[in-house]
C-alpha cells in the first residue's frame, strides 16, 4: 500500500514537474510584401521551431512552441502601419519579414531589438551569410536583423519583339555586356521602344513598361544618370540635382514619344504581371522574383527563350548600369518576456540554413543569402537562381538604411510621379524635392 | 429666476456627452496635442530613451564636440580588467576568470563580437552556452555606445562614470534622447512645403463641385420624384439611395469595373473604334470627374432623402392655392418649395461640406490621390503622412498639424454658414410658445 502510495505521489510529483517544466511559447510572424509564393518566410520559421524544440528537448528542456503566422498585407504601406501601430500598442509580432530600411526608424523607436543580442554570429548557419548582406541587415555597427532572402532588379527584353526592330539572335546575347560596359544605354531603350511600338509589335504605351507602383526600382534610374543617394564620407543622403532631373526627364521623354502610358502609374498589377509574361511590352524592368510568377501564374513556359535579362542601363556618360538589391530581413521585436525574444532569435538563426533558405528561394525566385546554397543542389540546379545570381547580384547595391531615408524615397516618388502624369516639369519637381527634403531633413543633407 | 437643473436629464443626455467627449473632444485635443510634435515612425509616440550610436558620434564631431572625448567613448570597447573578471568569476567560477586573466589580462576589445570570440577561446572551462556567454562579455563592456538608457538619469550616471567632463552632459543627453519633442515646425512646413498649397486646391476643387452635385442633384431628384405616383417616386428614390448603403469598398469596386481600361466604357467605346483607356486615371480631369461623380452621387442619396421629406411637409392648400392661381410647376417649386427648403439645404450644405472636408475613403479606394497626386486631397494627405505609405515613413506630427489645420477650417466654415443662412433667425423661439 505504502508503495503504491508512494508511486502515485511520485506520478503526481513527476506531472508537476514536468508541467512546470514545459514552457509554452507562442511565436507570431509577420511577413510584409508577400504573396503565396513567399510561403517559406514564415513556414521556415515554424520548421525551425520543431528542430528547436527537439535540440532543447536534448538538453533537457522542454518547449513547446506554437508559430502563427500572417503574410496577407494588402501593400507595404498597411503592413508597416499595422507594425508600426502593434508596436505602439505593445503587441508587435515577435518576428517581422521586411524591408532592411526599416531597421533605422524602428531602431530608434526601440520597436527591434538587436538579433546579436541573443545568438552567436560566429556560429553556423549566420558565418557563412554573404557579408554584404549582413552589412545590409545592420545599422550602425549593430547587427540588428538577418537576411531573409536577396534579389535584385533587372531590365527586361521581350526576345520576339526585339528580333522584329532588327535585332540577331548574335546581338540580343550580346546585349547583357553591352549594358555593362555603357554602350546601350537608356537612350536606347526609348529608341527600341518607339521602333516596336511604330512597327505595331506592341501597342502605344506598351514600348518601355515600368513599373506600376513606388518601390526601389526607381531610385536605379536615378543611379543610371550619375546620382547617389548617400555620401560615403559622411553618410549623409545626398540629392544631386542634375541627376534627379535627368531621371525624371528620361520617363517625361518616354511618354511623350508614346512608349510609356502617361497614365502608367496605379495600373492593376494582376494586369501588369500578365502583360509582360507574354510579350505584350517590348521593354520593362522588374524584380528577380518575377521570374516566379511569369513562368507560374502566367503561364510563360519558356522564360530564356522568349526574355532577355540585363543590368538597368546607363543612363548618361555620369552614371553607370547598374541594379539595386533590397534584401527582407528578419527582425526581433521588443517584448516583455526576453526569453521570447531569445526563442525567436534561435528560431529565425535556424531558419536562416541554407536548406531551408533554399525551399525559399527557389520557390519564390528570391536569390540566396549564403555561400553554401550554391552546394545545396536545389539551389545549385537553378538556372535562374545561377544565372541571377552570378550576372546580377554581384554587382547590385542597396539603398542606404538612414533615418532620413524614408522621407526621401517619398518625395523622390512624389516628384517622379508628378513629373511623369505632366503635373509639373521635371525642373519644377525638382525644386520642389529640393525645398521640401531641406526643409524635413536639415543640414545633414547634401545638395550637389 | 434660477434656471433649474434638471438632473435626469443629465443622466438621459450622459451617453451623447460621453460619446461627444471620446469620439470628438479627445481626438480633436489629442491631435492638438501631436501637431506641435516631430512624432514619426522613429521617435515612437510613447516617450523615447537615451543611446549614443555612431551616428550621433558622428554629427557631434561635425558639431564640434570635443573629439578626444567623442574617441573616449567610442574606443571604450571592452576591457578585460579586474572589476570585469571578479563579476565573471562571481558568475560562473574563479577557474575561468583566471584562464580569461592568463589569456588576454589587460587587453581592450572594440567590438562585442571580438570579446565574445576571445570568450570561446577559453579551452578548460569552456562557457559552452551561447547565453552564458554573452551575459560574460557584457561584464565587460566599458563603452556606452549603442547601450540604451531608460532615463534620463541613468544616462548621467553612466556619463558621469565614463569621466566624461559634466559640462558636455547637457549636449550629449539632448543628443541621445530617441523619443519626441515639442516643435511648431509642422506649421511651418505646411505654410512652406509646394505641395500643401496643391493639397488646399485639390480640397477646394473636390469640396465645391461635389457639393454643388450632390445638393443639386438631389433637390433635383427630391423635386421630381414629388410630382410622380408614389409607388415609382419610391422605386426611383429606393434605387437612387444605393450607393449610400453600398459598403465603399465594394461601390468603389463597381466604379473601377467601369472605368477601367478592359472594364464596361472601354468595352463599349472598343466597338466604335475607339482605343480602351483607364477612364478613371487617364487624366487629372478624368480622375476628377470620377472622383465628383463617385462622392457625389452618396451625398446625392442623403440630399433627396432630407429634401423630399421636407417637401412633403409643405400644406398641400399652398400648392393647391398656387395652381388655382394659374402657377406652372417650375413657378411653383420656385417660390413655393425652394424658400421652404431653405433649412434643409442649409443643413446639407453644411453637413456635407464638414463631411467632405474629412472624407477620403472613397478617393482612397479609387485613384488614392492620383494620377500624380492630381486629387489627393487634404484628408488623404494627412492619412498618408500619418498613417500609411509605401516606406512606413510615418510622420504623426506632421500628420496631425495637417488634420489640425482641417479642424480650424471646419470651424470656420460652420460660422460661415451660419452667418450665411442667418442661423440666428432659424432657430428663434416661436413667439407663440414663449
Amino acid at each position: 500500500m505504502i508503495i503504491f502510495r508512494s508511486f502515485i505521489a511520485g506520478s503526481i510529483l513527476a506531472l508537476v514537474a514536468t508541467a512546470v517544466a514545459s514552457q509554452n511559447y507562442e511565436i507570431t510572424v509577420w511577413a510584409g510584401g508577400s504573396n503565396d509564393a513567399d510561403s517559406y518566410r514564415w513556414e521556415a520559421i515554424e520548421i525551425a521551431a520543431d528542430l528547436l524544440e527537439r535540440e532543447m528537448a536534448i538538453h533537457g528542456e522542454e518547449i513547446n512552441i506554437t508559430v502563427q503566422s500572417k503574410g496577407d498585407f494588402g501593400n507595404w504601406g498597411d503592413f508597416k502601419q499595422a507594425v508600426a501601430l502593434a508596436a505602439e500598442a505593445g503587441t508587435a509580432p515577435h518576428i517581422v519579414v521586411t524591408s532592411h530600411l526599416d531597421i533605422a526608424p524602428w531602431s530608434e523607436a526601440g520597436h527591434i531589438v538587436p538579433i546579436e543580442d541573443y545568438v552567436d554570429l560566429d556560429a553556423w548557419p549566420l558565418n557563412d551569410i554573404y557579408p554584404n548582406l549582413m552589412e545590409i541587415a545592420s545599422f550602425e555597427g549593430v547587427q540588428w536583423g538577418i537576411p531573409q532572402d536577396a534579389e535584385s532588379r533587372p531590365f527586361f527584353f521581350w526576345k520576339d519583339t526585339l528580333r522584329g526592330i532588327g535585332y540577331t539572335d548574335a546581338e540580343i546575347n550580346e546585349l547583357p555586356a553591352l549594358v555593362n560596359d555603357g554602350s546601350y544605354t537608356l537612350a536606347n531603350v526609348l529608341e527600341d521602344a518607339k521602333k516596336a511600338v511604330e512597327m505595331g509589335l506592341v501597342k502605344e504605351g506598351y514600348g518601355f513598361y515600368p513599373r506600376v507602383s513606388n518601390g526601389p526600382d526607381f531610385a536605379q534610374f536615378y543611379q543610371s544618370f550619375g546620382g547617389e543617394l548617400q555620401d560615403p564620407e559622411t553618410g549623409n543622403l545626398v540629392l544631386d540635382k542634375a541627376a534627379m532631373q535627368d531621371f525624371y526627364q528620361f520617363f517625361v521623354d518616354a511618354v511623350a514619344a508614346g512608349v510609356t502610358r502617361k497614365n502608367h502609374i496605379g495600373t492593376d498589377w494582376g494586369q501588369w504581371y500578365n502583360e509582360v509574361a507574354n510579350g505584350k511590352a517590348a521593354l520593362w524592368h522588374g524584380g528577380t522574383w518575377h521570374y516566379a510568377r511569369y513562368t507560374g501564374q502566367e503561364g510563360n513556359d519558356d522564360f530564356f527563350g522568349t526574355i532577355a535579362f540585363t543590368l538597368i542601363p546607363a543612363g548618361n556618360d555620369r552614371g553607370q548600369a547598374n541594379t539595386i538589391t533590397h534584401p527582407l530581413v528578419y527582425l526581433i521585436t521588443d517584448q516583455e518576456d526576453d526569453s521570447a525574444e531569445e526563442i525567436a532569435a534561435r528560431l529565425v538563426q535556424i531558419a536562416s540554413g541554407p536548406r531551408l533558405n533554399s525551399l525559399h528561394a527557389i520557390k519564390s525566385a528570391h536569390l540566396g543569402i549564403a555561400y553554401q546554397q550554391s552546394n545545396v543542389e536545389l539551389y545549385a540546379n537553378d538556372r535562374w537562381a545561377a544565372e541571377a545570381t552570378e550576372r546580377l547580384l554581384a554587382t547590385a547595391n542597396s539603398q542606404p538604411n538612414h533615418l532620413g531615408y524614408g522621407t526621401y524615397a517619398e518625395a523622390m516618388w512624389k516628384g517622379l510621379e508628378a513629373s511623369w502624369t505632366g503635373a509639373e516639369t521635371p525642373e519644377e519637381a525638382v525644386e520642389q524635392l529640393e525645398e521640401e527634403l531641406i526643409t524635413k531633413l536639415g543640414d545633414a543633407f547634401i545638395v550637389r | 429666476m434660477v434656471p433649474k437643473v434638471n438632473w435626469l436629464s443629465l443622466v438621459f443626455l450622459g451617453p451623447a456627452i460621453l460619446a461627444v467627449l471620446l469620439f470628438f473632444l479627445a481626438p480633436v485635443v489629442m491631435t492638438g496635442f501631436f501637431a506641435f510634435t516631430n512624432m514619426s515612425t522613429s521617435t515612437g509616440v510613447s516617450g523615447g530613451d537615451y543611446i549614443l550610436g555612431q551616428g550621433e558620434i558622428r554629427e557631434l564631431r561635425e558639431e564640434g564636440l570635443a573629439t578626444s572625448i567623442l574617441d573616449q567613448i567610442e574606443s571604450a570597447g571592452y576591457q578585460v580588467d579586474d572589476t570585469g573578471l571578479i563579476a565573471l568569476a562571481e558568475l560562473t567560477n574563479q577557474a575561468t576568470a583566471d584562464e580569461l586573466r592568463s589569456l588576454y589580462e589587460g587587453v581592450r576589445f572594440n567590438n562585442r563580437r571580438d570579446m565574445e570570440r576571445a570568450l570561446k577561446n577559453l579551452q578548460q572551462n569552456a562557457i559552452r552556452s551561447t547565453r552564458d556567454r554573452k551575459a560574460a562579455a557584457q561584464l565587460f563592456k566599458r563603452s556606452i555606445l549603442n547601450e540604451r538608457y531608460d532615463t534620463e538619469v541613468a544616462f548621467r550616471t553612466a556619463l558621469a562614470e565614463n569621466n566624461i567632463p559634466p559640462e558636455d552632459h547637457d549636449t550629449l543627453v539632448q543628443k541621445s534622447y530617441t523619443g519626441w519633442t515639442w516643435t511648431s515646425k509642422n506649421f511651418q512646413l505646411l505654410f512652406t512645403l509646394p505641395s500643401t498649397w496643391r493639397y488646399a486646391i485639390n480640397t477646394f476643387i473636390y469640396v465645391g463641385l461635389t457639393l454643388t452635385f450632390s445638393v443639386g442633384f438631389g433637390l433635383f431628384l427630391a423635386v421630381t420624384t414629388f410630382y410622380l405616383p408614389e409607388a415609382q417616386a419610391t422605386t426611383i428614390r429606393a434605387i437612387w439611395f444605393l450607393p449610400r448603403i453600398l459598403p465603399p469598398v465594394l461601390y468603389v469596386l463597381m466604379w473601377r469595373w467601369f472605368t477601367w481600361d478592359t472594364g464596361f466604357i472601354s468595352t463599349v467605346t472598343q466597338w466604335f473604334g475607339m482605343d480602351s483607356k483607364n477612364w478613371m486615371l487617364d487624366t487629372a480631369y478624368h480622375a476628377w470627374v470620377v472622383i465628383v461623380l463617385i462622392n457625389g452621387f452618396v451625398g446625392t442619396s442623403m440630399g433627396m432623402i432630407i429634401f423630399a421629406s421636407a417637401i412633403r411637409s409643405i400644406p398641400t392648400a399652398m400648392l393647391y392655392a398656387a395652381e388655382v392661381d394659374g402657377a406652372n410647376r417650375w413657378q411653383q417649386v420656385r417660390y413655393i418649395i425652394l424658400p421652404q427648403l431653405r433649412w434643409p439645404i442649409l443643413f446639407i450644405t453644411t453637413y456635407q461640406t464638414l463631411s467632405l472636408l474629412t472624407s477620403f475613403e472613397y478617393i482612397l479606394l479609387s485613384t488614392d490621390g492620383g494620377p500624380g497626386r492630381s486629387t489627393e486631397v487634404w484628408a488623404l494627405a494627412a492619412f498618408h503622412t500619418a498613417l500609411n505609405n509605401y516606406g512606413g515613413n510615418l510622420e504623426y506630427g506632421l500628420g496631425a498639424a495637417f488634420a489640425l489645420a482641417l479642424v480650424l477650417i471646419g470651424i470656420l466654415a460652420s460660422l460661415l454658414y451660419f452667418k450665411l443662412f442667418n442661423f440666428r433667425n432659424l432657430i428663434t423661439k416661436p413667439l407663440i410658445e414663449g
